[in-house]
């Protein structure tokens, strides 16, 4: 396997300023700001199509409002937050996702500690089986527990979406940390045993604090998963819906969507992207610390 | 390490405070506790409704319940729209968590859920049914000898609306005749502009069509015996309605978008497609009389200026004045003093005057006075409605739901690509079959 | 040698026994299960027993009560909507995660080039900040087939048009039996003869500005005349006969033909009247030339029966490969340098490097890439939910998508949901078996 060197991120020096290379540079150049172009203009698309009323985003595409700039309004927003339905969502969303971030970050690290630095029988097999879940589909929990949540009166309620995604992250986040956690140094832990340091402690004052990083990242991959999810909101949950299935099911029989789901969408994106977008350095680095050696 | 300590705990106090704030104040409340005599005042109770009411619709039905409120001061009453009422309802059910009271858009849906013993009767509301409701309305709320529900909300689906610019330019009048509807199809297409617009995405604008077609050429009787599936949908009158629609389907320049620009365009878009200001797309839409509701969400076009409608023509001569509609219907899921005078409340005609005033409604309710409503058009297609000889639910809506609500929408779309009249009324039949089982 | 995997901070963990612990053996069980407890409990109740609990449930009938073996099995089998959800299934993973990757890695080689890298990689991450659905109903708006309100097809459109450009009149159609569908006149004309070429379907804003009455052709000796006209009068007119109200069509190509050849073409003026001159002999036809009706340019059918799936894979692509990307990014970054540069000083161009040394130094980042892809394109929902038009939902189907539909959408099917629930599940396993072997190998 591999050797026990220090090895730092390799420095990413720019690429040597010969002329060649610059020329070489310019059609990438072209290619990447061409791609870039493409990749902005679905969600240009639907952000102007959120400040265009009603009657004008379907009968043309969005791209015409060039021509007619006056046609934007920012009605479609403001109706939205009159919504209570939409308001409600946003609301129910921040909840769960607060909720699923936290619980399973704290559980997922208590188990992942656990695992890599408690010696007890059978850890293997458990650490084995956790991985094993890692590939198990919401579908197949979703009948079971649609019944247990109604006897239970779990079902429409924040506490039970909450619970459901918490666990559903558990194995990667389990195997993110306890792969990251084996990481620690022998002799740091060892130094803090010694000075007499119950596990609890250890666990709180040195080793949470080291596995920022891997934290990090979990906490950021599921606030992005947990604030879009669909599927969970829309089966086990009826009025405290979060925002992504609260926006179906505004879908209204006899009138077009757009003007309701086009802020709602680009609005409820703002969150998951801003946060990405501060962190985005943990967010890989975790990844990789955990899952690949 | 201190600070970080602290740092941990105050994170999870924030996240378990959130938590329990979420936890708070979601646990819905069921149906009412009532006690005493059937005086206002001392029925009291909560109520949860659902129906397929959003957006203008819900706020409506809103101003409704609060004419509830002011007879029953009492009982509160919450209401939750749902562009599935029934799917939404089935898995309330199915979790034990109905709610008291619902409308639901089909009655093939009531049916179901009588079969699963969900729904309770209303035979205490009979007398005001009786008096409010042409026979042929009130037998639609009827299963097995019991009263299970009855129509708050109407549509009637034997309209069809034209862009009256349109027609001007093509120098032709609304038809009397399906014939002379052809006919002056022809004519929308020599003056340049397509005669027929499809939001075939959503089949059930297709049914409609079937439908309005088959009753006027099979008559009421064949209509009533293929909604209950006592003749297979492979019966000669069936396959004559089906040839019947290849006349309009033949020509896809005549149709918006064609057939395939059809089969991807929704309802609400084929509505804009015909009265948008510029470049109509379309001049005529069957459809029935909750158009004029998209037309005013949607477009800029003004009742009797720029759009207007006829009623759907005579075929060969026959059913000039049969109408074919549909209805939301009002079923109980619990009982309660309150639900049962919610429910007297929404079978008089005072209940339907308060959304008809607001436009966008047809009330089925007989009593409801027509100068209620808002335009000459409405109070037209409504007094229609309501006081029709004949009268025929839409057959979609009475058939079990996974044929009326899914299979029967895409065996017409396939029909629609391919108009092949034998292959389609047989795979109606494989499908009613399947679903009647 | 240099270490040849990619890490973030701590060096390569070799485990070694902790110290055999002095407590009591109480102790020594007590306290990982304390720690292990919550995480448990959870995986226990809301993954184990579930999973579980569906692969029975499939063996009941839908509404719970009875057992009946593989009959829902039989009836999964047996339904052609489910033939074609598998069969999309097969595409999916064939197509989407080659696709994800391959991408994700060419743009992280690319993007190390550009100076500006930071802000195109938050560009191309942001589809995975909006929720699946919002991306559905963005790609949705855009796969909308009539070029003026689809973007893509306008795009396409644009492209076109560039090319060859549409007709002056491209619905129109003959008046009458005067004119064949191609638009020849059928009486064959002599000098001195007139030729009415009536046309219908044309909007009255569709005639060419400058249009005035159309002028009924009078006979010119040794000259063939005529006139293209807006065949229409409110009504409909009587076609074939130029009335009044009618206007000309100008601009018009108008070819003169003798047998298969083009003998002359005239242009109709602003009453659609044109006129060939210094005609002789018999045998002459006029035809309205073909680029006058060439159809505008209909933009792909993206919604349609054939191409819905390859769509909705599209608007995923749109949403992973940024996440591809960054992630193929990371590694790439975290090659050592001097690897790189031995390769260099030994001779060979950057393209047998990229292919004999960076990539074999990626393979681990490439596969946890693809292997995550592929367990993710199974479980796909709300894309379809979003994307596929009603008249299409059946062609685009997936397992996933069919066992929400017959379970939650109304159907309350829950026997034959559990069925393709756990159908799912034997698609999964071999991830799950080389999830536990590869964890196995490393640990």
């Amino acid at each position: 396997m591999a050797t026990a060197e220090v090895t730092q991120p390799a420095l990413r020096t720019r690429s040597m300023g010969s002329l060649r290379h610059r020329i070489a540079n310019a059609p990438v150049n072209f290619f990447l700001a061409f791609i870039g172009i493409l990749w902005l203009l679905p969600a240009a698309g639907l952000f102007i199509t959120s400040l265009l009323p009603p009657a004008v985003s379907n009968a043309e595409g969005w791209w015409n409002v060039f021509k007619k700039p006056s046609e934007l309004t920012f009605d479609n927003y403001s109706q939205m937050f009159d919504n209570e339905q939409i308001t409600h969502a946003l609301l129910v969303t921040a909840q769960v996702t607060i909720g699923a971030t936290v619980l399973p970050v704290l559980f997922a690290a208590l188990a992942g500690y656990a695992l890599a630095w408690i010696d007890f029988p059978g850890a293997d097999l458990v650490f084995v089986t956790i991985v094993g879940l890692m590939v198990v589909p919401i579908q197949m929990a979703l009948i079971p527990m649609f019944t247990i949540y109604n006897k239970t009166n779990l079902y429409d309620t924040v506490l039970g979406l909450i619970l459901f995604h918490t666990a559903f992250a558990l194995p990667l986040g389990i195997f993110l940390l306890r792969n990251f956690f084996i990481g620690i140094p022998r002799d740091l832990m060892e130094a803090a045993r010694i000075d007499g340091a119950s596990e609890w402690r250890l666990f709180f004052k040195v080793v949470l604090p080291l596995g920022l990083p891997a934290i990090a990242a979990l906490a950021i991959f599921q606030v992005l998963f947990v604030w879009n999810d669909f599927l969970v909101g829309f089966v086990l949950a009826q009025d405290n819906t979060p925002i992504a299935p609260t926006l179906a099911g505004q879908l209204r029989q006899f009138g077009s969507n757009l003007d309701v789901i086009a802020p709602a969408s680009f609005f409820s994106a703002v969150i998951p992207l801003t946060v990405f977008a501060l962190f985005q350095r943990y967010f890989v680095q975790g990844l990789l610390a955990g899952s690949v050696k | 390490m201190r600070s970080r300590h602290w740092g941990l705990l105050f994170a999870l106090a924030l996240a378990l405070s959130v938590i329990a704030a979420g936890c708070g104040g979601d646990d819905e409340e069921g149906g009412g506790a009532t006690t005493g005599a059937a005086a206002a005042e001392n029925i009291s109770g909560s109520l949860s409704t659902v129906a397929v009411w959003t957006g203008a619709e819900a706020k409506a039905f809103q101003q409704v319940l609060d004419g509830f409120k002011d007879k029953y001061p009492n009982v509160t009453v919450k209401y939750k729209g749902a562009k599935d009422p029934g799917q939404v309802i089935s898995t309330a059910v199915q979790g034990g968590n109905p709610p008291d009271v619902a409308a639901l858009n089909s009655p093939g849906l009531m049916n179901d859920f009588v079969d699963q013993g969900a729904l309770k009767p209303l035979e205490f509301a009979r007398g005001v049914v009786a008096k409010n409701y042409n026979p042929d309305w009130v037998k639609n709320g009827v299963v097995n000898g019991k009263l299970y529900g009855f129509f708050f909300k109407g549509a009637n689906k034997s309209t069809v609306w034209y862009n009256t610019h349109a027609f001007e330019d093509a120098g032709v009048e609304p038809p009397k005749t399906w014939e002379d509807l052809l006919s002056v199809g022809d004519t929308l297409k020599n003056s340049g502009v397509p005669a027929y617009s499809f939001g075939a995405s959503d089949g059930w604008t297709l049914t409609d069509l079937f439908e309005n077609l088959y009753v006027r050429q099979a008559g009421p009787a064949k209509y009533d015996q293929l909604a209950t599936h006592k003749i297979p949908w492979t019966d000669q009158s069936v396959k004559n309605t089906l040839t019947e629609m290849t006349k309009v389907f033949k020509d896809p320049d005549n149709i918006a978008g064609g057939i395939q620009g059809s089969l991807q365009t929704n309802f609400p878009d084929s509505v804009t497609a015909v009265f948008q200001t510029q470049n109509p797309k379309a001049a005529m839409i069957f459809e029935g009389d909750f158009v004029p509701g998209v037309v005013a969400g949607q477009t800029q076009a003004k009742p009797e200026t720029d759009y207007n409608v006829f009623t759907f023509p005579s075929v060969a001569g026959k059913g000039a004045d049969y109408v074919v509609g549909g209805g939301d219907i009002v079923v109980m899921f619990k009982d309660s003093a309150a639900a049962k005078a919610l429910i007297r409340y929404l079978a008089s005609p005072e209940a339907g005057e308060i959304w008809a005033r607001q436009g966008g409604f047809s009330s089925p309710n007989k009593n409801v006075d027509v100068s209620v409503y808002p335009d000459e058009i409405t109070r037209t297609t409504a007094g229609a409605l309501a006081k029709a000889a004949t009268f025929r639910f839409d057959l979609s809506d009475l058939q079990p739901s996974e044929f009326g609500g899914d299979a029967m929408f895409t065996d017409l779309q396939d029909f629609m690509k391919n108009q092949n009249v034998d292959a389609t009324a047989a795979q109606l039949e494989k499908d009613a079959a399947a679903a009647y089982k | 040698m240099t270490s040849t995997s990619v890490r973030a901070e701590f060096p390569d963990p070799v485990r070694t026994p902790p110290a055999p612990p002095d407590r009591s053996r109480l102790r020594s069980f007590t306290l990982p299960m304390s720690f292990l407890a919550p995480a448990a409990i959870l995986l226990g109740v809301w993954l184990l027993y579930p999973a579980v609990a569906t692969v029975v449930r499939a063996f009941f009938d839908d509404r719970g009560e009875k057992f009946v073996w593989f009959e829902n099995f039989d009836r999964m089998f047996s339904d052609p909507v489910i033939h074609t959800a598998i069969k999309n299934n097969v595409i999916w993973i064939l197509v989407a995660p080659v696709a994800v990757t391959s991408l994700g890695l060419l743009f992280a080689v690319l993007i190390e080039r550009i100076a500006w890298a930071s802000a195109l990689k938050i560009v191309l991450f942001m589809p995975l900040a909006i929720s699946l659905f919002a991306v559905g109903v963005i790609w949705r708006i855009m796969y909308r087939d009539d070029p003026s309100q689809g973007a893509l097809n306008a795009g396409l459109k644009v492209a076109h048009d560039s090319f060859s450009q549409e007709g002056v009149l491209p619905a129109a159609r003959p008046s009458s039996d005067a004119l064949t569908d191609r638009f020849v006149f059928t009486r064959q004309l002599s000098p001195g003869d007139t030729a009415l070429m009536g046309l219908t379907a044309i909007s009255e804003s569709a005639v060419p500005a400058g249009a005035v009455q159309a002028a009924d052709p009078e006979s010119k000796s040794g000259a063939i005349t005529g006139v293209v006209w807006r065949d229409f009068s409110p009504g409909g007119g009587e076609p074939g006969v130029v009335e009044s109200g009618e206007l000309g069509i100008p601009g018009v190509t108008v070819n003169l033909l003798r047998g298969s050849d083009t003998v002359q073409s005239a242009t109709t003026e602003n009453n659609g009247s044109f006129e060939f001159t210094g005609v002789s002999g018999s045998g002459y036809q006029t035809q309205i030339a073909s680029k006058t009706f060439a159809q505008p340019y209909k933009g792909v059918n993206w919604l349609g029966e054939s191409l819905i799936t390859p769509s909705i894979i599209i608007a995923f692509l749109w949403t992973s490969v940024g996440f591809a990307m960054v992630v193929i990014g990371a590694g790439l970054s975290a090659i050592p340098r001097d690897v790189l540069e031995a390769a260099r000083t030994d001779g060979g161009s950057e393209f047998q490097i990229f292919r004999r040394v960076t990539i074999p130094l990626l393979m681990p980042v490439l596969t946890v890439v693809f292997v995550t892809q592929m367990i993710g394109v199974l479980k796909i929902f709300d894309l379809i939910y979003a994307i596929a038009p009603g008249s299409v939902q059946n062609d685009a189907t997936t397992l996933a998508f069919e066992m929400w539909k017959r379970s939650f959408s109304g159907q309350n099917k829950f026997g034959f949901g559990a069925a393709i629930a756990a159908f799912l599940m034997l698609l999964f396993l071999p991830y799950l078996i080389y999830q536990v072997r590869s964890q196995r190998k490393n640990a």
